[in-house]
């Protein structure tokens, strides 16, 4: 099979288009080696190809036009071709398996000799029994005669007919010498699957579901085997399978329309050799082509720029950072990969944020050698006496700037981006995304810093303060005041906070004005920006400073009046200040000025986290989120640059989308956290009488289902995305189900379960509203309930002098009570208890693989068949599979008259399945429990005597075992 | 299963006979009335390359193979339960040298049986149900692992009875465990194979630590801490049901359905993402009337050559490394009718035995060979 070797005058046409018909005698190697260059696929036979192409060379000279023939004649001939290749490639492959496989089998057989003579080396003596039978036998047929192999004539093979003589030669040995040695009986186990241990439940993986899957059932007992599918849906499973094209079949494809152009015919013969259909191979020859040429363009290039991949980590933003996270990271468990909740869920962004870190004093210590504390303190003393101050006791710096800092941007979130508001509650992606984009601008922004905090000053209240003590002080000073300036904003922001929208509508016109006062000011400084855009020229700008105060003063005198609250006029903006703040500036940028541009994408968006979580303590920011990448310093520096140009670009107004997307960040931050206070304050104002409301509400719903669900099986819960309040589009409230801590809708919601207050009942009882409603109490929910830690053998204090500790959140703290797996007195296995318990008490949960009822439906005809089924009805959405994974619960048996009950529980947003004791149970015992199987559906051995229509809340299976029992 | 696409084509080989090799039949033992299904030479100890043993219902029994078609029964075991009925066996040994017989079946329990002092040295109490196949690992012999209807395979340590691993869960077997081999010189690497349609490929690597604790380890065995290996680091669909039977053939991977025929291919696996890869069929070793399941197929010591028995008492004998695929010989006998469950083929192929459902064995000798 080796490669035709004789060159017969073979023609080619090596490329029609190009060359026109050059017939050359010896073009075989120079097409080959075209090909391989190709195509990549190295035809190393080409007695087909010689074929084709004296064919071809027929063809060729005919023109263009082919019939069918030819073009099926070509592909017969490619096949052929390939098909051959083929053998000598497995072929190939099979001698260097084997190859390989002698050296293996060597090693074995030397291995097996050493065994042999080893054993036989040691123990000479005492042979061992098996030796010492083979010498017998072999003894005892030397003494008798070959009477055995000598009839063995007529035995042989193709059918041929043997007599029955040679039946007789047998089992010579057998009677005499061997005594058949007795294995002495040992307990078997029941049978069980083999199982995995859950310790919580999971949702089933996409590959383990037998939805649409062939399963065949061997069934022991009739010894045949039953396909179990539904016939539609394995069709479509296998014939969506989509093939990809394989090298040979992309060989064949080239060549044919190589050699006989490209028509439609010619795709309908090959689609049919490749049983595809006539345009999948289009586009794969499409595909092909173009591959060619990016190959032919590498090949002149010839050179590699792939260094491109590195440092893709940095260049990202904190948003493409975060994609895994976000896909990964389950923010109801907080753990990465969550097998119940699963990858990919959908973000919800709590509508309430909360309050950014809250440090202490006592972290007055620098923070390491980079801190900036350090750092400033040596860079200028006299700038910066108090810088301690600004950085500690100045928290919420942001907030501080004037209260069109806080308004504004938010209204032009809300009032400009309709991205935003979809976005609106943490618009992180939006946020760091904007970023990115903004940073162009910002460089822009720069020279007008100093504005920043002449604007702060500006706004209402403090305008007046900065102007009549704080702007000929030092810059200290003007820090203290702004501190307090800014409590006192905070507090009129909260009654504020209420009346979001008047103070947006009152906003609005200012923005116009700030508008058109900020082109204004552009034309001003667009000389100055020139400059200053390239860092070097740090005079020039001081220069110009004077024309920008002025620009400043107008602007501010626009800014003014919009502002109801403000009454005096913006005066007190003396030189003095604006030199002091521009000396401040100064400082800042002259580290800024290289350090803006060395800050990376995804730094500033690790920044604005840490603003939001850390507040203003770059000591924690620089530690916990940009550690070996900015230092302490840096981060202050940044900080202080961001802050004002934040403040500054909220006055100048220029008000790009991105921009507004990017302060989003730090307003959010501050608008949230004056929310939460204003709610804290409302709470206080009428808690009692609202919450009271509330929870009835609540409770009395809650309850209703209860009720409800004796037919009815629970909801699933999936948390919400509503922004504010829910309202009747709440995902929640369509639902059926309470909304939970985990959804994105503020405390305050309506549909919210407020957990209980109890206090001296321990929530044990139905007088508890949790415990009523089927859920364990959550110690973020619900008032009073704690638990403590430990017993207090190890002398740590209880925590609370009352002992009343919660005694609803069992599940939750995994509570439960030891349960063995040993064979069952009734059947099978079963489930004991190890130490006594009383009634009611929590024994375990249930656990299992999450699957769909659907899913459900598909296995239970399995289990039925095999009368062993673990399914456990959850809710609407879920049953529980024990088969491969639970625990050992999963085995306790039916029984009518149980000692056990389960109950569906609602653990943090979860339900889950508690097993309890029903009466007291003494250790040792084993459990069961009523499967409660539905009537019509039971089993023989698990109906009950007399029919109690009652509880049917969930329908229990389990194994199949207790049959036996009924 | 997917069309094969042009270009992949196996090599199919053809049943004519190329008569290369002549056997004859030199013996047949009716053993007893309970089918048997499993046969096996002692490839472990090369002093006992010429015994074998067989099982059946609840008995073990040990032969020899002498010249001239003669087989001595050599040892018998007996279950005390009446209802165990063995369905595998595999030749093991002590890290002393002695030689052990396994035997497992329907009780689910392994039965490792030290045939030097003719006596039960443990018992493997731990599958949840019947045991489909045990093999041993050449290159150590005192490890053996075990193909279960609990859908789960397990690795064990004769020496010490420790069940150190367990291959089952999250990507395990969805349905009974039909057999099981070690890969012939990856030590930590096995095949199983099942009624899931799958045949899927583990790797021990990252466990081998535990396989080794399991040879020093003194405690209690059930104290081991056997660890779960749930995920195999590829899952081929090479058939479309029932996979009864796989055997490592160097880096390739023989196995049969119930398709009447035995298939080789290739598994292309990637060693950085595990689960994923690629198959390739090499060759098709055609059976006739072999759509039964449960019927196994052996090869001599070197891999040359491979046995397998039909539906009807056949037995093919297929050159397995020359390509295309050679038929060495078609066996078959008048009185040998009814389904043959195992071969097993002698050291240099020169002797091939067959076990059947009616409880005989046969015994087919080469022509020419002494």
């Amino acid at each position: 099979m080796s490669s035709r070797a004789t060159p017969s005058a073979s023609a080619s046409r090596s490329d029609p288009s190009k060359d026109s018909q050059r017939y050359t005698l010896n073009s075989r190697t120079s097409l080959a080696a075209r090909q391989n260059y190709l195509f990549g696929w190295t035809p190393r036979s080409i007695s087909g190809l010689d074929d084709l192409l004296a064919r071809k060379g027929m063809l060729g000279v005919q023109g263009s036009n082919q019939s069918s023939k030819d073009i099926l004649s070509v592909i017969d001939s490619l096949k052929k071709q390939v098909a051959v290749e083929r053998c000598i490639f497995i072929k190939k492959r099979m001698v260097e398996n084997n190859e390989k496989l002698i050296g293996v089998t060597n090693h074995v057989y030397t291995l097996s000799k050493e065994r042999s003579n080893s054993v036989i080396n040691n123990t000479e003596k005492n042979l061992d029994l098996l030796t010492k039978r083979q010498r017998d036998a072999f003894g005892m047929l030397n003494g008798l005669d070959l009477t055995n192999g000598e009839k063995d004539k007529n035995g042989s093979q193709e059918d041929s007919y043997a007599s029955s003589a040679v039946l007789v030669g047998s089992s010579f040995g057998m009677k005499n010498v061997v005594r058949p040695i007795k294995l002495p009986e040992v307990k078997k186990l029941p049978p069980y699957t083999t199982w995995i241990f859950l310790d919580r439940n999971q949702r089933m993986t996409e590959d383990q579901s037998v939805v649409g899957r062939r399963r065949i059932y061997y069934d022991q007992n009739g010894g045949e085997a039953l396909i179990c599918s539904d016939s539609e849906e394995e069709i479509v499973e296998e014939e969506e399978e989509k093939r990809e094209f394989v090298d040979s079949e992309d060989y064949i494809l080239r060549m044919t329309i190589q050699e006989v152009g490209l028509s439609d015919a010619v795709l309908d013969s090959l689609a049919q050799c490749f049983s595809r259909s006539p345009c999948e191979v289009k586009a794969r020859y499409e595909i092909l082509m173009k591959g060619e040429k990016d190959a032919q363009c590498e090949k002149k290039g010839s050179t590699d720029d792939k260094t491109q991949m590195d440092d893709s980590f940095f260049d990202k933003d904190l948003d493409a950072a975060l994609d895994s996270f976000d896909n990964l990271f389950c923010r109801r468990c907080l753990v990465f990969d969550c097998r119940l909740h699963g990858c990919s869920q959908d973000l919800v962004f709590p509508a309430e944020k909360q309050l950014p870190w809250n440090y202490t004093d006592e972290e007055n210590v620098p923070c390491g050698v980079n801190c900036y504390r350090l750092a400033q303190k040596l860079e200028s003393n006299a700038i910066r006496s108090s810088p301690v101050h600004n950085g500690l006791e100045e928290k919420p710096v942001p907030s501080s700037g004037s209260a069109g800092d806080q308004i504004s941007p938010r209204k032009k979130g809300t009032s400009s981006s309709v991205g935003k508001k979809l976005k609106s509650n943490q618009s992180e992606s939006a946020s760091s995304n904007a970023r990115n984009t903004s940073e162009s601008s910002e460089s822009e922004i720069r020279p007008r810093q100093d504005n920043s905090s002449i604007h702060n000053s500006s706004s209402p209240q403090k305008a007046k303060l900065v102007g009549k003590c704080g702007v000929h002080k030092r810059n200290s000073k003007r820090v203290a005041e702004r501190v307090f300036v800014c409590m006192r904003k905070r507090q009129k922001k909260m009654i504020a906070s209420d009346s979001d929208f008047v103070v947006s509508g009152c906003v609005w016109p200012r923005d116009m004005k700030l508008r058109s006062n900020s082109r204004k000011e552009n034309e001003e400084a667009t000389s100055s920006q020139r400059k200053v855009k390239t860092p070097p020229t740090r005079k020039p700008k001081k220069k110009e400073l004077p024309a920008q105060d002025s620009s400043k003063s107008t602007f501010n005198g626009h800014d003014e009046p919009s502002d109801e609250m403000v009454k005096g006029p913006p005066e007190a903006i003396s030189d003095e200040t604006s030199k002091k703040e521009e000396f401040v500036d100064e400082s800042i940028c002259k580290n800024e000025a290289t350090g803006d541009k060395s800050w990376k994408t995804i730094e500033k968006g690790l920044f604005a986290k840490g603003l939001e979580i850390f507040g203003r303590n770059s000591c924690l920011i620089a530690r916990n989120l940009l550690n070996g990448m900015k230092t302490c310093a840096d981060v202050y520096q940044y900080m202080s640059c961001t802050e004002n140009k934040l403040s500054n670009r909220v006055g100048d107004g220029t008000n790009s989308l991105v921009e507004g997307h990017s302060k989003v960040d730090y307003n959010d931050t501050m608008g949230s956290e004056l929310r939460t206070r204003s709610r804290f304050v409302r709470r206080r104002g009428r808690v009692r009488r609202l919450k009271y409301t509330w929870k009835s509400a609540g409770y009395h719903s809650i309850r209703k289902r209860i009720t409800e669900r004796k037919d009815q099986p629970c909801r699933q819960f999936n948390p919400c995305n509503c922004k504010s309040a829910c309202g009747k589009q709440c995902a929640c409230l369509l639902n059926g189900t309470c909304c939970e801590k985990y959804c994105g809708c503020p405390k305050s919601c309506k549909n919210r379960f407020r957990g209980c207050h109890c206090a001296k009942s321990q929530c044990r009882s139905r007088q508890c509203p949790c415990f009523a409603a089927d859920r364990e109490c959550d110690p973020d929910v619900c008032r009073n309930c704690w638990v403590g830690c430990g017993d207090g053998t190890l002398g740590v204090p209880s925590q609370r002098g009352d002992n009343y500790e919660c005694r609803n959140m069992k599940l939750l703290l995994k509570q439960q009570q030891r349960v063995l797996l040993g064979r069952s007195d009734v059947s099978g296995w079963g489930a004991f208890l190890k130490n006594s318990v009383g009634k009611h008490e929590y024994l375990g949960e249930y656990t299992g693989e999450l699957i769909s009822h659907r899913e459900a439906d598909k296995r239970g005809k399995i289990y039925d068949r095999e009368n062993s089924s673990f399914l456990f009805n959850l809710n609407d959405q879920f049953v529980l599979d024990a088969y491969r994974k639970g625990d050992k619960l999963k085995f306790a048996n039916h029984s009518p008259d149980p000692n056990c009950y389960a109950k569906v529980i609602m653990v943090a947003g979860d339900h889950r399945v508690g097993i309890f004791a029903k009466e007291r149970i003494n250790a040792g015992e084993e459990l069961f429990y009523d499967y409660r199987y539905e009537p019509d559906r039971a089993p023989a051995w698990a109906k009950k005597p007399e029919t109690t229509g009652s509880k049917k809340e969930e329908a229990v299976t389990s194994s199949g075992r207790a049959k036996k029992l009924a | 299963m997917a069309k094969t696409a042009i270009g992949c084509e196996p090599t199919v080989g053809s049943l004519a006979p190329s008569k290369k090799r002549e056997y004859k039949v030199t013996n047949r033992i009716q053993e007893g009335k309970r089918p048997l299904y499993a046969v096996a030479f002692n490839f472990i100890d090369a002093r006992y390359y010429n015994v074998f043993a067989t099982v059946g219902g609840n008995r073990v029994t040990v032969y020899q193979c002498l010249e001239g078609g003669v087989i001595a029964a050599l040892q018998s075991y007996v279950d005390e339960d009446k209802d165990e009925s063995f369905y595998t066996l595999s030749w093991a040994c002590n890290i002393d040298g002695t030689p052990f017989l396994v035997a497992g079946g329907i009780n689910g329990i392994i039965r490792v049986i030290d045939a030097g002092s003719e006596k039960i040295y443990k018992s493997f109490v731990g599958h949840g149900d019947s045991i489909n196949e045990i093999r041993t690992q050449a290159l150590k012999p005192s490890l053996v692992v075990s193909a279960s209807k609990d859908e789960s395979v397990r690795l064990w340590n004769v020496h010490t009875g420790i069940c150190i691993l367990i291959f089952a869960g999250a990507g395990g077997h969805r349905n009974e465990v039909l057999s099981v081999d070690f890969h012939p010189s990856d030590i930590y690497r096995i095949a199983s194979c099942g009624m899931d349609n799958t045949v899927k490929i583990w790797s021990m690597k990252e466990f081998w630590t535990y396989v080794e604790k399991s040879f020093t380890w003194t405690d209690l065995p059930s104290k081991f801490p056997t660890k779960y290996v749930q995920f195999p680091v590829f899952i081929a669909s090479v058939h479309s049901n029932y996979v009864d039977c796989n055997r490592w053939l160097g880096d390739f991977i023989l196995s049969k359905s119930v398709d009447n025929e035995i298939v080789l291919w290739e598994p292309k696996t990637k060693e950085q993402t595990p689960g994923e890869g690629a198959i390739d069929i090499l060759q098709k070793y055609p059976v006739p009337e072999c759509d039964i399941w449960f019927i196994k197929f052996s090869c001599d010591f070197h891999y040359n050559a491979a046995a397998i028995g039909n539906r009807e008492g056949k037995i093919f004998v297929w050159e397995l490394q020359s390509s295309p695929p050679v038929l060495i010989a078609r066996l078959s006998h008048v009185q040998c009718k009814s389904p043959i469950r195992q071969t097993a083929m002698s050291f240099d192929g020169s002797t091939i035995l067959c076990c059947c459902e009616d409880g005989t064995i046969w015994r087919w000798d080469a022509v020419g060979a002494s």
